[in-house]
């Protein structure tokens, strides 16, 4: 899988992704690239280190002893021996002619289920909630299908599962992470078809003929996707 | 309490790293691993009030809410306690470990206040461990030794430079903000960000 992988996210991205600060949404896009490819493996390692020197650096408010009177329970609790890892309800999807493996964190998610649906040009999505600063969705890309031309008010980040995709500016193969940011117009199109983990930080502007028409239904769908965690 | 203070941490961190292998007694790594081996509770004493104070202020830092920081100092040393076990030497050093428990602890937290859907939590997203991993483990060590090395040097240097090196080289911070960061002049912090990294390298041993 890690043959050649051309797009990663960039070293800010990484080291906000290990501080923790990103939304679950692409956090998790973030952790299935990095499952894939050795090189940011090692960066995030890297990226966590420095954090942890950073961390160690802040300001106390409180002084540790404040927390005492929680020892005492803590060390009535049993330790854990081994690793737990629970495993997911989905671990592939399945495609036309064959299934693709999930990197865990997308395993995860997808076991909850997805629910997929139809649009123009032969492509498919199945969106997920996550939290409530994303949007993010599976796509799957038939072969020889086209997103209309659109641009992003925000930023899109794409992590190509299996298959490749490309537009005006590259073509992109399974295992990289592309980022699109804003007002950068694309059409993205697939020969051989793709599935992707696509995770948007504000709603998609269409920009070109019928697709336009759907344009308030994005900001509709994308202001009800980040409300409904509100409840 | 003894509490790292944060102006000794760089040299406190070198001193455990430079002593991992179990010389010092008292480096985080070893305490961690008597609360491993043996549930040493003198040691997991150490251990929280050096960790203590420093989880509640990334609580603070990345949520902004007092009780949840105060929930997370709770989450986060329960799970130094459970998961000491599983620590791993050879996979960094204390510091690094504690802090990204107290990360995922944290982020769990903050989706659970949000009420966001449960259906992967930091652990997922962070997996500690994976089978059959082709990352080059000596690799990345010997990447987070060299980090240790560095920092063992820097405290070597006068305190302002230390400073300014750490603005830049552990912040990630640009001269213009790093000046500002520090109150000093612009031209005074690259004067010193050239002595330091100087001084640095004499000390490493590089060739000017």
């Amino acid at each position: 899988m890690n043959t050649e992988i051309n797009f990663h996210p960039n070293e800010k991205l990484l080291d906000s992704f290990a501080q923790g600060r990103l939304p679950a949404g692409m956090s998790i896009a973030i952790s299935a690239h990095v499952e894939l490819c050795n090189s940011c493996k090692e960066n995030t390692s890297v990226a966590e280190v420095k954090a942890g020197v950073a961390w160690l650096e802040t300001p106390e408010s409180k002084s540790s002893s404040e927390f005492d009177h929680l020892v005492a329970d803590i060390v009535k609790q049993p330790q854990q021996k081994n690793i737990v890892v629970e495993p997911s309800s989905v671990n592939e999807i399945h495609m036309l002619d064959h299934s693709v493996k999930l990197p865990k964190a997308l395993a995860k998610v997808a076991s909850e289920g997805l629910v997929w649906k139809k649009l123009t040009g032969g492509i498919n999505r199945a969106e997920l909630l996550l939290d409530d600063e994303t949007q993010c969705e599976f796509v799957y890309m038939k072969p020889g299908s086209q997103v209309p031309m659109h641009k992003h008010q925000g930023n899109e980040f794409t992590l190509v599962i299996d298959g490749s995709f490309f537009d005006e500016l590259g073509c992109y193969k399974s295992s990289d992470f592309v980022v699109r940011n804003k007002d950068q117009i694309h059409e993205p199109a697939s020969e051989e078809g793709c599935l992707c983990f696509a995770v948007l930080d504000s709603p998609v502007t269409f920009t070109r003929g019928m697709a336009r028409l759907l344009n308030p239904m994005n900001r509709y769908k994308f202001r009800k996707a980040t409300a409904k965690k509100a409840e | 309490m003894v509490s790292v203070a944060p102006s000794k941490s760089l040299g406190a961190s070198a001193r455990e790293t430079n002593h991992a292998n179990g010389a010092d007694s008292d480096s985080s790594e070893s305490l961690l691993m008597a609360v491993g081996n043996w549930q040493d509770i003198a040691a997991y004493n150490k251990l929280f009030s050096r960790f203590a104070s420093k989880i509640f202020a990334m609580g603070i830092k990345l949520t902004g809410n007092e009780q949840l920081a105060n929930d997370l100092v709770q989450e986060a040393m329960l799970s130094v306690w459970q998961k000491a076990p599983l620590f791993d030497l050879d996979r960094g050093s204390a510091k690094s470990w504690i802090f990204t428990l107290s990360r995922n602890r944290c982020f769990d937290l903050l989706r659970k206040l949000k009420r966001q859907p449960s259906c992967v939590s930091a652990d997922d997203i962070w997996p500690q461990h994976e089978e059959n991993t082709t990352l080059d483990r000596e690799e990345t060590a010997s990447l987070v030794t060299q980090i240790a090395q560095i920092e063992k040097y820097c405290v070597q240097l006068p305190e302002q430079q230390q400073a300014v090196i750490k603005q830049i080289y552990i912040f990630d911070r640009t001269h213009e903000e790093a000046a500002e960061a520090l109150k000093i002049p612009l031209g005074t912090l690259k004067s010193r960000l050239r002595l330091g990294l100087g001084k640095l390298r004499q000390l490493i041993g590089v060739e000017q």
